[in-house]
């Protein structure tokens, strides 16, 4: 029996460990990739001071951390199902049933796709499967290719692939259909456009600067997009279909109107050996669904999420959430929510001090402050739809206590 | 063919020298570095077809490469299935393409 | 239209056609489409389509998405052998 088995070695997870193994507990993560670092591995972009991050050095400082630590990792393993016991939690993994007193799930997030025609073809693949595969194999996804879906995650792993030496043709929005919804809509996709221009200032606050309205914006976004970085972003283009027999050949796309209208007599054919599919991202909470917590239904979390409270406590006893899995944030922000968590762990073992208790209150305040501060803002209101879930936490805790 | 390797990043700095194995895809030897992923190393021969659907015989490949959807998915050394993205190479590693009867279980 | 030949489920190769048809038919939720359709039963235990197919009923007139997870996660997560299942280790 550990003091803490954590599913996940991202951020989130790796910086719990080191939380809770500082304060002397026993802690293993166990994670499914090849490595440890999560979705942190792939990730790399310019601070606005013009310095890089580079998630691959990240992954690895908290990494060694947590090996100086004491803490055991292990790769490759999956988990499967989990239960509560009397004395925590078991975990059933591909390598064995491990028993913990304490479960940090810190799984993150799973894409979201937008289905298109002729979207199973070899070598059309999610926009972070290019990433991982360019950034952390260092295998190019194609030579040529066409990025579906326009948002913070696909701006800027295009340009994580340029870097790679990959041409990204361009980037356009998806078929209007009953799913894809706002991700082919120009207006709505410009408002969130806009919410990058601190990605790339010269050329986004030049658009944005010009059209205060995203829906002006839109109607005047020009036919053929603006680029960023060289990559034409086409807000007013439409992928209506893959095609291929046997892999990727190509993408057949039109022009739309500002509501997403496709303009007759404007398809053309443009050639690309892979695609990639930019839908955003999704809480991945599967383990805790198993496990039989709460959930509460957040768009601006990115969907379903188990309820939890600031200190990362869920309804089940013993089991704690933190990272994506309670949200889609950026990777600082996991992080921040991983020393949460295991500080609060820590504290419900009972190998806090006093001193230790009020790191907890600082470690909440640093995640707000991270929050607030974060260079990509995935969705609007995420503060206040947190704030709205933490009441309810705690209105359907104090109602246990009275009844 | 244009290499599908990413040699040199001018961030990332250039790719650390790495072993060189063999690994076989249906029978067809593959040249594959440490570190690779089954997966990754067969995208950089070239390979994107790594399995034809059980009941439509459409061609799948890649698709997620972090072991969330299950596409890549392929037998290795003729007994277990393996996700082709979670699994490292090794020297004479034995890959086949995975066509099950449908709802056999994997 | 190409648009409703687009496959939904890609592990059982469900269409986006065939789902709508599914909705329309039997007004039903996602778990009746799940369950008539095997959209979402595949080896990646529906963790690529269960969102699309929520949407997809809920844009069709069907139950709206609520804070009850509409498609229950049912272990095993993920496909395990029977060996692990009993207990070998990997």
């Amino acid at each position: 029996m550990i003091d803490l088995l954590i599913v996940g070695a991202g951020p989130a997870g790796l910086r719990a460990a080191i939380a809770a193994a500082e304060n002397g507990l026993h802690v293993s993560i166990i994670d499914e990739f090849v490595k440890p670092g999560g979705r942190l591995l792939g990730q790399l972009h310019e601070e606005p001071d013009g310095s890089w991050v580079n998630g691959v050095e990240e992954a690895e400082r908290m990494y060694h951390r947590a090996i100086q630590l004491g803490v055991e990792i292990s790769t490759g393993v999956s988990v499967y199902d989990l239960a509560e016991t009397p004395a925590g939690w078991s975990i059933y993994t591909t390598d064995g049933v491990r028993e913990s007193r304490c479960l940090l799930l810190a799984t993150g997030a799973s894409e979201t796709p937008i289905p298109i025609p002729g979207w199973t073809l070899p070598g059309v693949m999610s926009i972070g499967a290019a990433q991982v595969m360019g950034n952390v194999h260092r295998v190019k996804p194609g030579h040529k290719g066409v990025v579906i879906g326009v948002n913070v995650l696909s701006v800027a792993i295009a340009r994580e692939m340029q870097l790679c030496g990959v041409t990204v043709d361009r980037i356009v929005l998806p078929a209007h259909n009953l799913i894809s919804a706002d991700a082919s809509n120009p207006e709505k996709m410009m408002e969130s456009l806009l919410r990058l221009s601190h990605l790339a200032p010269s050329s986004l606050m030049k658009i944005g600067g010009k059209f205060v309205s995203p829906k002006l914006a839109a109607r005047f976004y020009p036919r053929n997009g603006f680029k960023i970085w060289g990559i034409p972003i086409q807000l007013r283009k439409t992928a209506l279909e893959i095609i291929g027999e046997e892999q990727v050949r190509g993408v057949r796309i039109a022009a739309i109107s500002a509501t997403g209208s496709v303009i007759p007599g404007t398809e053309e054919i443009v050639d690309a050996d892979f695609v990639c599919i930019a839908g955003g991202l999704t809480p991945m909470a599967e383990l805790a669904a198993v496990a039989g917590c709460r959930f509460h239904y957040v768009p601006q979390l990115g969907g379903h999420v188990p309820l939890h409270n600031e200190r990362m406590q869920t309804t089940l006893k013993g089991l704690y959430v933190a990272g994506n899995i309670t949200g889609v944030e950026s990777a600082k922000v996991a992080g921040a929510q991983g020393r949460v968590a295991g500080l609060s762990i820590a504290d419900e073992l009972g190998v806090l001090s006093a001193a230790g208790k009020e790191k907890i209150k600082e470690a909440v305040d640093q995640t707000v402050h991270t929050r607030k501060h974060a260079l990509i803002q995935f969705n609007q209101g995420i503060e206040e739809a947190r704030h709205a879930l933490y009441t309810e936490f705690q209105q359907l805790t104090d109602k246990k206590i009275s009844v | 063919m244009k290499s599908m390797r990413v040699q040199e990043h001018p961030i990332l700095g250039n790719s650390e020298k790495k072993e060189a194995v063999t690994i076989y895809f249906d029978g067809k030897p593959y040249t594959a570095y440490t570190g690779d992923t089954v997966a990754s190393a067969l995208l950089a021969s070239g390979v994107r077809t790594l399995r034809k659907h059980e009941e439509t015989a459409s061609p799948r490949g890649i698709y997620c490469n972090i072991g969330h959807c299950f596409e890549c998915r392929v037998q290795l050394n003729g007994s277990e299935t393996v996700r082709a993205c979670l699994t490292t190479v090794a020297d004479g590693m034995y890959v086949t393409s995975l066509t099950l009867p449908k709802g056999a279980s994997i | 239209m190409t648009n409703k030949e687009t496959v939904i489920c890609r592990c059982e190769d469900i269409t986006m056609r065939e789902i709508q048809e599914t909705v329309e038919r039997f007004q039903c939720s996602s778990r009746e489409v799940k369950l008539r359709t095997r959209a979402g039963m595949g080896s990646c235990g529906g963790r690529t389509c269960r969102g699309m197919v929520d949407k997809l009923v809920e844009q069709l007139g069907g139950p709206p998405i609520s804070n009850e997870i509409a498609l229950s996660y049912r272990p095993p997560v993920r496909p395990v052998s029977f060996g692990v299942l009993g207990g070998e280790e990997k």
